[in-house]
């Protein structure tokens, strides 16, 4: 068994290696360096690196994300933070009127190697400014790419990706695994490829389909089912932009049942557009309707503890769902 | 005759500027005509009143000089960029620098160094202090100008900007152009003051406020900062006060301005201001004036016979540009 380290600590040594391995790599985000990031994400990478490859900024995320957009038009490949997802919306121009939009209004002129990391999520207590999931904000901007992994390995693997990748991408981590899921993560380079989804469990019965902290309660759901008799195939779609359609139909189109599990509100969300491409594209094999769990049509995550608990879409709640559709 | 160089320009210079300012003015109005005249699709945005501000600052950066443009910066464009390509980007042919995907007037050429620019205003400012951040980082000797009109100055991205600039001693100069018209929107309704030099004021940036369409004002102040910045010494704003002749783009009939208003500006014409000076001291002739509009009409004939002779880009070119590893989804419409 190899090293098995952090969610987090994979981030943190992914930005480590990549600045050492390329110069142009610089971090800019509100109490990165001298504090080493609120969750600690950037520790000790200033007194590594400088002060002008760990840049403190100030409280502004329009400058935080759009400086690093004219960085990367000059060849540098900054990696911007956002705090808090539910911060990302003073960048919002930035992200989409300028980084999304670059290559396009340029003729393929320019290119914007631009890695956005936004620390997101819920089942955290950090209530309605703290917790929120707005990747489907970003799903909707051709031009973007989006990215969450659910475990330490692709956190590494898929940051290292991003940061090479010759487009601007966004790169969700979620809070709620920073410091509860642990895995092997090998201690060398490697990518883990920005598109393909991943399927972690095979099974007949039904396709689950997720990503970041709702893929590891579908997998503990999925367990459980199992001993009920129940077989899942897990997908990890890791990729919501561009969306790895294949592995997703290719799977209904064998277990003929789909269920879809978002932390983010429902309506409009990144599962509104996987439920209709399996309609659209794979109607014939369908056994029961596509069905989705999400979390609730409220400005989230409410805060009173309770509160947040009967917003999120939690196991209790994918094992119901999963059998009812079972039972379809 | 003037050997040694006054204002730092070279008399050669000097009659360079003036004939990169009038190709400046002479591109522009033959394009408003060929805007009403149904040549090209879309709008026209044009620049005429207020040359100096863009053509001036512009002239003898280095290529590596980065310019992040609002939409009006022409005159950029005109000192760094072919007129051809100029031309073609107006009227978003295939042969465009930008494919015909953006919207006339958004004047990009990477060759050149200036980003073609997004509409959202003040964006660019932003961007241009991420290129300086570059040159910083990398400890290079180059600067960013920044443009951005005084309507864009009341976003808060362009404080974001002149704030973080300041605080880091960016190599960037910002250049106000208030025109006293955003849109339709007058000046006194966006910044409760005269000059937008105070903009700088609360960021710790020197700011200045200068004549807009005295061309040796704007050199002097603009070279000043510029220098300045590329020393390191870090950024400076420079509001420039000047007027838009014409509507906003060529569909506004701008007939909210009081016409004595336009009359008084029209008078203040920096280039013929600028004419007069050189004629004055002997710099310039009428027949070099004759000779510079011969050829530059010559020039903006060739400009628009190049892009008008070409077509439009195939229709799958919608699809390309997205990624640059793989194209959009192709449409599985009928």
């Amino acid at each position: 068994m190899g090293r098995v380290i952090t969610y987090i600590d994979a981030i943190t040594e992914a930005l480590d290696q990549e600045m050492a391995r390329d110069e142009r790599v610089f971090l800019i985000g509100e109490d990165i360096g001298l504090y080493g990031g609120v969750f600690k994400a950037t520790k000790g990478l200033q007194k590594k690196y400088g002060e002008y490859r760990v840049i403190d900024s100030p409280i502004s995320e329009n400058l935080i994300v759009g400086s690093g957009v004219g960085a990367a038009l000059a060849g540098m490949r900054p990696v911007p933070e956002i705090q808090f997802a539910d911060f990302v919306s003073p960048a919002m121009d930035q992200i989409i009127q300028q980084a999304a939009k670059i290559r396009y209004r340029t003729g393929g002129a320019w290119s914007v190697p631009l890695v956005v990391r936004i620390c997101c999520g819920g089942d955290v207590g950090g209530g309605l400014y703290h917790s929120q999931m707005n990747e489907a904000w970003f799903v909707h901007c051709p031009g973007l790419k989006v990215v969450m992994p659910s475990n330490p390995y692709d956190a590494k693997g898929l940051l290292l990706a991003a940061i090479r990748d010759p487009d601007p991408v966004l790169y969700f981590e979620h809070k709620r695994l920073y410091r509860s899921l642990k895995a092997e993560v090998p201690e060398g380079d490697y990518t883990v490829p920005i598109g393909p989804a991943e399927v972690k469990k095979t099974g007949k019965d039904m396709t689950i389909a997720a990503y970041a902290l709702m893929l590891v309660w579908a997998m503990e759901a999925a367990e459980k089912l199992e001993k009920e008799g129940i077989s899942c195939e897990v997908i990890d779609m890791k990729t919501l932009l561009p969306i790895d359609k294949q592995t997703i139909l290719e799977s209904v189109k064998k277990t003929g049942k789909a269920l879809l599990l978002q932390e983010a509100p429902k309506t409009a969300g990144v599962m509104a557009e996987i439920s209709a491409i399996i309609t659209e594209e794979v109607f014939d094999y369908l056994d029961a309707p596509v069905m989705r769990l999400a979390g609730l049509d409220v400005p989230p995550i409410p805060f009173a503890p309770p509160y947040e608990k009967f917003y999120l879409p939690t196991v209790d709640r994918i094992l119901k769902k999963a059998r009812q559709l079972k039972a379809y | 005759m003037e050997t040694q160089s006054e204002f730092g320009l070279s008399p050669k210079e000097k009659k360079e500027l003036y004939y990169l300012l009038l190709k400046c003015r002479m591109f522009d109005e033959r394009f408003r005509k060929l805007f009403r005249a149904g040549r090209f699709a879309g709008t026209y945005f044009s620049a005429v009143g207020q040359e100096a501000t863009s053509v001036v600052p512009t002239y003898k950066l280095l290529p590596q000089d980065f310019i992040g443009p609002a939409h009006r910066e022409l005159g950029c464009n005109i000192v760094r960029s072919p007129l051809k390509v100029i031309a073609a980007q107006i009227y978003a042919r295939a042969n465009s620098p930008d494919k015909g995907l953006s919207h006339p007037c958004h004047y990009g050429y990477k060759p050149s160094n200036i980003i073609t620019p997004a509409s959202t205003v003040a964006g660019q400012t932003v961007l241009a202090v991420g290129v300086a951040l570059a040159y910083k980082i990398r400890k290079e000797p180059y600067v960013a100008l920044a443009f951005v009109g005084e309507g864009g100055t009341a976003m808060g991205p362009w404080y974001e900007a002149i704030n973080f600039a300041a605080v880091h001693k960016l190599p960037i100069v910002f250049i106000v152009q208030n025109n006293l018209w955003g849109e339709s929107v007058p000046a006194r309704l966006v910044g409760a003051f005269e000059d937008f030099s105070h903009r700088a004021d609360g960021v710790g940036m020197p700011g200045v406020s200068i004549d807009g369409n005295n061309v040796l004002e704007v050199w002097q102040t603009a070279a000043s900062a510029i220098s300045c910045a590329r020393r390191g010494e870090g950024p400076t704003l420079i509001e420039m006060k000047t007027y838009r002749w014409y509507g906003h783009s060529e569909i506004d009939p701008a007939d909210y301005r009081p016409k004595e208003e336009v009359e008084y500006w029209k008078k203040r014409d920096p280039i013929a201001a600028y004419e007069k000076y050189l004629m004055d001291n002997k710099k310039l002739t009428l027949e070099d004036k004759k000779k510079f509009e011969e050829q530059i009409d010559k020039e903006i004939d060739e400009a628009v016979e190049y892009a008008e002779a070409a077509d439009y880009g195939p229709a799958e070119w919608v699809l390309g540009d997205v990624y640059a590893d793989f194209k959009a989804g192709a449409p599985d419409r009928p």
